[in-house]
């Protein structure tokens, strides 16, 4: 199961932009969370799992980063959110319409905090 | 020659011309316009004067209702009297001047959507396009021409359209357009009659051939006509007016022999959501980078796009046309949760899209636009009240099937994929179903209630916009059109204007 201060670590370093392939992301300092509030997105996150009701932490983390959390799971997400738009898997949350990767992040977020 | 005020003229005069144009507004100037300088002698009658008066604007009084499955009615009873000037000038004296041809995909068939379908193609239509845009002198509009500025690439499904502002309008350029609407007439083969009220189209006794018109002035002269041809030119809703109320020889009205004068009346309308404590509003939160001078353009001078559905977009989506049109958002965010939830989303949105420490996008405001579909229950019809000249009253019956419902809703939804697949940014659109006629906001734009198809079963007028039936009797203005995409319409109906006009020539004798 992923600490939350793994994935919050993770979301840091991509938000930060820090990540490289040769910096282990878990090596970033959990404070580099710049541009996502936790309270916020983990009010998105709790509609998500409001909405996927059986969804725990361990699940979603072999779902979102099921090699572990490094800057390739970026890559792997960014696809998943692209093929979840194209094939429709959308999650609406007050009128946006997100990928339902981006919920399920949200809602790890919200497992985590 | 002139200016003439028609209650001036001795009672029952004949005013006799090669083509009597009925209407002074965009189309019918235009289409005078293009006779200067030629033999064929013209009169224009004009109901309104030189100034927008109340008295004239009174006999726009009407109703309209306006329906959709799943939504309350709602009475929009101002919105005839309010969407149109009745002056010289027609409602150029007010128009917004937006500029915008119909897109290649307005004239297809669709067979998706019922009733789709012109008998001309933007490519027969694009010299007139041409021309229409010299007059407003605008840049030209080349179908499929690459976008005028770095664009947002959204994928096969949308593109970015352009949209252009002309000056020529009585609330921009006051000067120019009292010029544009003034100075045609005093051509020596012009003529434009003030105060000349139409109230009647006289059919002759086989019912083939205007061969009159009523004239009534407030002061109460009446006069009469006679013309070799005649073209309708009052406007999108009163073309209706006229045709259906002139009914002593053709019971059901001028041209309206198989119950289609009135039908398939199709407006625009702006579906926005305002922000509060709960929502964010209608919005896209796009990526960092992307250019955004193309569509969100404070000058009106330059031109400003829109994220347009393709036809293979409308096809793969099962929408009609669809615009979404983007504003800076004004002020800050609404206080409360709402305005860190749309932070996150960003934040997390442009790290998944690879704009990790960026920042988050910007945030900006939009509205959109879906194709009201072609229906013969959306229709304009006579009320048994009548005005002070003896014209009954109109009512709008303004008609939305749960295809025009779901049309919307595709395109939002098919918008918001390609946004997102493509790493542009995501998209809020928290408009409910069931409350989208009560927040339309709707534009003057009256189309389709005299529609064009070769078939007299299936269209008012044929494709030389000549009323199926009648020799000598052609419209002119937007309520030709078989469908009405989502362009502002005066540019298509004054492309279809110079189009009569060519058409016109010939039979009339033009010689320069
Ligand atoms: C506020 C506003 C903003 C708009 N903004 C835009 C825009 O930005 N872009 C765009 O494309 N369109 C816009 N429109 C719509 C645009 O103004 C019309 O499409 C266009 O002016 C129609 O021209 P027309 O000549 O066909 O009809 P009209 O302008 O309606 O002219 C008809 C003329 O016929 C006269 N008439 C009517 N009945 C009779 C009768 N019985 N006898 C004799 N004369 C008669 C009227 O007085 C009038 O002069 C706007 C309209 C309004 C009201």
């Amino acid at each position: 199961m992923i600490a939350r201060r793994d994935l919050i670590v993770f979301l840091s370093a991509l938000s930060a932009g820090a990540a490289s392939a040769a910096m282990p992301v878990l090596a970033a300092e959990p404070s580099l969370l710049t541009g996502l509030d936790k309270t916020a997105g983990g009010r998105i996150g709790q509609a998500w799992l409001k909405e996927n009701p059986g969804a725990t932490a361990a699940a979603l983390t072999r779902r979102l980063a099921p090699k572990g959390w490094s800057p390739a799971t970026l890559e792997r997400l960014r696809l998943k959110v692209a093929d979840d738009f194209r094939q429709g898997r959308v999650f609406r949350h007050r009128g946006w319409r997100l990928a339902d990767t981006e919920g399920a992040l949200f809602g790890l977020l919200a497992l985590t905090a | 020659m002139a200016l003439i005020d028609a209650q001036a003229l001795p009672d029952a005069s004949r005013i006799e011309a090669d083509l009597i144009i009925v209407g002074g507004g965009l189309a019918g100037i235009t289409i005078a316009r293009q006779f200067l300088g030629t033999s064929v002698r013209i009169a224009v009658l004009e109901a309104g004067g030189r100034d927008i008066d109340m008295d004239a604007q009174e006999f726009y009084v009407g109703s309209a209702t306006v329906r959709a499955p799943g939504n309350p009615d709602r009475e929009l009873n101002n919105y005839p009297v309010q969407s149109r000037t009745r002056v010289l000038g027609g409602s150029g004296m007010v128009w917004g001047g937006k500029c915008v041809p119909l897109d290649p995909s307005d004239f297809a068939e669709r067979p998706w959507i019922p009733h789709s379908g012109w008998p001309i193609t933007r490519q027969d239509l694009q010299p007139y396009y041409d021309r229409a845009c010299d007059l407003l002198e605008i840049p030209h509009f080349p179908p499929n021409a690459p976008p005028a500025g770095p664009a947002i690439d959204v994928g096969p499904d949308f593109f970015s359209a352009p949209r252009v502002f002309t000056r020529y309008s009585g609330g921009t350029d006051e000067d120019a357009f009292d010029r544009f609407r003034t100075e045609f007439a005093s051509a020596p083969n012009v003529d434009v009659y003030l105060h000349a009220n139409v109230t009647r189209i006289g059919l002759n006794a086989a019912g083939d051939r205007v061969e009159t018109l009523d004239i009534a002035c407030l002061n109460g002269r009446r006069h009469s006509t006679a013309a070799k041809s005649y073209i309708l030119a009052t406007g999108g809703i009163e073309n209706v007016r006229l045709l259906l109320a002139s009914n002593d020889r053709a019971p059901a009205g001028v041209g309206n022999g198989h119950d289609l004068v009135g039908r398939f009346f199709q407006a625009h309308v702006v579906y926005a959501v305002d922000g509060n404590a709960e929502t964010e509003g209608s919005a896209i939160q796009l990526s960092p980078g992307q250019p955004t001078a193309l569509y969100i353009n404070l000058k009106r001078g330059g031109p400003q796009s829109v994220f347009a559905a393709t036809l293979e977009g409308q096809k793969r989506l099962n929408s009609g046309n669809f615009t979404c049109t983007l504003y800076a958002n004004a002020g800050p965010p609404a206080p409360g949760g709402v305005a860190e939830e749309t932070a996150a989303i960003g934040a997390l949105a442009a790290t998944l899209d690879g704009k990790a420490g960026q920042g988050r996008g910007p945030l900006v405001g939009c509205f959109l636009m879906a194709e009201h579909f072609p229906n013969p229950d959306s229709r304009i019809t006579l009320r048994p009240e009548k005005d002070a000249l003896g014209l009954p009253h109109i009512h709008m019956d303004w008609t939305y099937s749960a295809a025009d419902l779901d049309g919307l809703e595709h395109a939002v939804d098919g918008l918001a994929d390609a946004l997102g697949a493509r790493g542009k940014g995501r998209l809020c659109w928290p408009g409910e179903r069931s409350a989208l006629v009560a927040i339309g906001n709707a534009s003057r734009h009256h189309m389709g209630a005299t529609r064009m198809h070769p078939d007299p079963k299936r269209g008012v007028v044929d494709a030389d916009s000549k009323v199926h039936g009648l020799a000598n009797l052609h419209i002119a203005g937007s309520s030709v059109f078989p469908t009405s995409g989502i362009a502002n319409p005066t540019l298509t109906l004054l492309a279809l204007a110079i189009r009569l006009a060519d058409h016109l020539k010939p039979q009339l004798g033009a010689t320069r």
